[in-house]
C-alpha cells in the first residue's frame, strides 16, 4: 500500500498544491489540498506512515488550506481552513496552519461522524482491552497518553474516542498526538526517541506541538478493540499516585458530559454508553509522574 | 393522579443501586436514586395517588410509614414533575 513516505518532499508539496492527497486516518479518508509550505512539512513528518490512495474520488472530508487573498496575504499573512468549500473558522496566523489543520480534522470528525457515539477523550489499548481517558483541556490526558504511547500503548486516539453504536466497541483515530505549553518538552525528556513536530506559538491554546503516532498503531488502524476502563485522569503537582474507584453511574453521567454527539443520539447513545459503562472499571486517577502512571497502567486487569 | 407522562419510555440501566435513566421525551439523562425509579415503575404500572405511592414505598423498602414519609414522597413527585418524567392529573 502506497504511503506518504513514498513521495519526496517536491512530490507531496505538487500532489497537496495540484489535485490534492487522499489521506486514509483509520475509518476516514481526508481529501486534502494546500500550497502552504508548513502543511506540506507537517504531512510530510507526522503522516508519513500513512495510506495515500489513489485513483479514488471518494473523500469523508474535502479540506482545502488557502491563504486570504488581499493585502492580508503580505501583511500579518494567514491562514484560512476550508471544509467542502466553505470557510467555517476565523483564518488563523499563517504560522499555526499545521495546527488548524489537526483541529479542523478534528472538527469533522466531531461533528460529522454520527455513526459512532463521540467521547472527547483519549484511547489507548493493550491486549485487546482499551482505556478510555476522558478529561477537559489541561487535566494532562495527551501528556498521559503519548507517555503510554511511548511505553508500547496502542494509540487509537488522544483527542476523540469512537465508539461503535452496534456493539460498543471503541473504533481506532490514530492521529498525531498534540502537545500543549509544558508538555511538549515533558514528552521531549521522556520519550527522547519521540519526533515532534515544530513548536508553533502564540495560539488559542498556547505553545502546541504534534507527536507521531508509532507506525505499528497505524497499521493496525482497522482493529477495534473492546473497552475495559473508563479513568479520569487529572495531573496535580507532587500528588501521590492515587487510582480511585468511581460508581459506575456517575461515571456514566461524567462521560455523557464529556460526550459531542450524545444528546444527538438519543436512545442509541445512552445505550452505547451503557454498554461501555457495563464492560468498564471506572477510576479517577490523580498523578504527578509519568513514570507512576505507567506503571499503575501496567497493572490494570479487566472485569472478569 | 400521578402518572408517567405518556410517551416516556423509562429507559434505564443500575449499577450499585444508582439509577441512569434516559428521558426519551426530553432527551435529558438523569442519575437517580432507588426511591425514584420505585416511584417511577409503579407509576408506569398504574397511575396512583400520593397515600398509594407512600404506601408502596414503605413496602417495598421495608420500612414503617412515619410523619416525615408524605413530605418526602411530595418532595420526590416534585422532583420528577420537574424532570418532566410525571405529571398530576385532577382526575
Amino acid at each position: 500500500m502506497l504511503t506518504v513516505s513514498a513521495l519526496t518532499r517536491s512530490e507531496l508539496g505538487a500532489r497537496l498544491q495540484q489535485a490534492g492527497i487522499h489521506l486514509q486516518t483509520g475509518a476516514f479518508i481526508t481529501c486534502l489540498q494546500t500550497s502552504i509550505p508548513s502543511v506540506v512539512d507537517g504531512i510530510g513528518l507526522l503522516y508519513a506512515d500513512y495510506p495515500l490512495l489513489e485513483n479514488t474520488d471518494f473523500a469523508d472530508f474535502h479540506i482545502r488550506l488557502t491563504r486570504p487573498r488581499g493585502i492580508r496575504r503580505w501583511f500579518k499573512p494567514q491562514v484560512t481552513f476550508m471544509y467542502d468549500g466553505m470557510s467555517l473558522f476565523k483564518p488563523l496566523p499563517l504560522d499555526q496552519a499545521f495546527p488548524m489543520f489537526e483541529w479542523g480534522l478534528n472538527w469533522c470528525v466531531s461533528s460529522r461522524a454520527n455513526r459512532y457515539l463521540i467521547i472527547h477523550a483519549a484511547v489507548v489499548e493493550k491486549d485487546g482491552y482499551a482505556a478510555i481517558l476522558p478529561a477537559p483541556p489541561g487535566s494532562g490526558k495527551s501528556t498521559l497518553c503519548a507517555a503510554l504511547v511511548s511505553q508500547g500503548w496502542r494509540l487509537f486516539s488522544d483527542e476523540l474516542a469512537l465508539i461503535r453504536t452496534i456493539d460498543g466497541r471503541l473504533v481506532p483515530l490514530p492521529r498525531p498526538i498534540s502537545l500543549k505549553n509544558g508538555s511538549i518538552d515533558i514528552i521531549r525528556r521522556y520519550a527522547p526517541q519521540a519526533i515532534l513536530s515544530r513548536a508553533v506559538s502564540d495560539t488559542t491554546k498556547g505553545t502546541v506541538a504534534h507527536l507521531k503516532v508509532p507506525a505499528d498503531s497505524i497499521a493496525r488502524a482497522e482493529e477495534v478493540a473492546r473497552p475495559a476502563w473508563v479513568i479520569f485522569p487529572k495531573y496535580e503537582a507532587d500528588a501521590a499516585p492515587r487510582l480511585e474507584p468511581i460508581p459506575r453511574a456517575r461515571s456514566f453521567m461524567r462521560v455523557a458530559e464529556n460526550a459531542f454527539n450524545y444528546s444527538l443520539l438519543g436512545a442509541s447513545g445512552f445505550d452505547a454508553l451503557a454498554s461501555i459503562i457495563d464492560a468498564s472499571l471506572s477510576y479517577q486517577f490523580t498523578y504527578s509522574k509519568l513514570d507512576d502512571a505507567i506503571e499503575i497502567f501496567s497493572k490494570l486487569k479487566p472485569l472478569a | 393522579m400521578w402518572r408517567v407522562i405518556p410517551g416516556q419510555a423509562l429507559q434505564y440501566r443500575v449499577w450499585d443501586d444508582e439509577f441512569v435513566l434516559y428521558n426519551n421525551l426530553s432527551g435529558d439523562t438523569h442519575l437517580l436514586g432507588a426511591n425514584a425509579v420505585h416511584v417511577l415503575l409503579a407509576l408506569q404500572h398504574a397511575a396512583a395517588d400520593e397515600e398509594t405511592l407512600i404506601t408502596s414505598l414503605c413496602l417495598s423498602l421495608g420500612i414503617e410509614r412515619d410523619e416525615e414519609s408524605p413530605l418526602q414522597v411530595a418532595q420526590l413527585l416534585a422532583d420528577l414533575q420537574s424532570l418532566s418524567l410525571i405529571e398530576h392529573n385532577a382526575c
